[in-house]
């Protein structure tokens, strides 16, 4: 993701990650893996709920986290690309992602 | 009297455990980002059950048929330690795709609300500031909402 992130910007696309991490959590990941753009904490899950894409008790912990999901939204906050995956362990592609986003006028 | 030097190794075990360590191996792809990765849970599955198969074929073999083939100790042996990474092929797989399918989710052409949320300082951004230009760049055309499981 990091590594395309010039291609993004290029293409005019802020990414932007969600999740239920506490500020200081998303802060040691940003750390250790290099991440620039902007990590947001949900920790209560109200956006996620908003949203619906709230899984329940689907921490390793039993706590409430995302469903893993992307959504591309233009600047009038309309969906113009999903990705919903069926797996966890299949997370959306860069490419995938970046091609969507490249078919924005 | 038959000629019992004559028996025929039973291979089918070892294949029966190659294949349910390869089913474990299929996960190298989630690391490598191979553009397969969405083919890997699977695949993983196809070689956990084709394991069994041989595994299967392994046992039978060697009690059911004694007289060609050796290795009643080994076939077993073998088929339990094969059952492992066959166990944790499946689990994972069943664990891995429990999600739920969030059909009420915004859908493309939809609206998606509103937000504001702390970034990793704590400082509140909303969807419009994510939108609007930031210093030196102008507006974004569009952002990217990756909502991700956290707990790393």
């Amino acid at each position: 993701m990091e590594k395309r992130l010039a291609e993004f910007k290029a293409a005019g696309i802020q990414p932007v990650a969600i999740s239920v991490d506490a500020p200081g959590v998303s802060l040691n990941l940003a750390n250790k893996s290099g991440y620039t753009f902007p990590i947001l904490s949900d920790p209560d899950a109200a956006v996620i709920r908003q949203y619906h894409l709230l899984h329940p008790a689907g921490a390793p912990d039993a706590h409430d986290i995302a469903r893993p999901a992307e959504f591309l939204v233009d600047s009038s906050k309309i969906v113009r690309w999903t990705n919903f995956t069926e797996d966890i362990r299949v997370r959306a592609r860069a490419d995938e992602m970046l091609a969507a986003a490249r078919q924005l006028r | 009297m038959p000629d019992l030097t004559e028996r025929r190794s039973n291979l089918a075990p070892w294949w029966g455990l190659l294949l349910a360590l390869g089913a474990i191996g299929c996960n190298v792809v989630l690391f490598v980002g191979a553009s397969a990765q969405s083919a890997m849970p699977l695949l993983s599955l196809v070689f956990a059950m084709v394991a069994i198969v041989f595994l299967v074929i392994g046992l039978k073999r060697a009690f059911g048929l004694p007289q060609i083939y050796r290795g009643k100790v080994l076939s077993v042996v073998l088929t339990v330690v094969a059952l492992l990474p066959v166990a944790l092929t499946a689990f994972a797989f069943v664990v891995s795709r429990k999600l739920p399918t969030s059909t009420a989710a915004p859908q493309v052409g939809q609206k998606v609300p509103d937000f504001s949320l702390a970034d990793t300082s704590g400082k509140a951004v909303t969807l419009d500031q994510l939108l609007s230009a930031s210093s030196g760049t102008p507006a974004h055309k569009a952002v990217l909402l990756i909502f991700y499981r956290g707990y790393w």
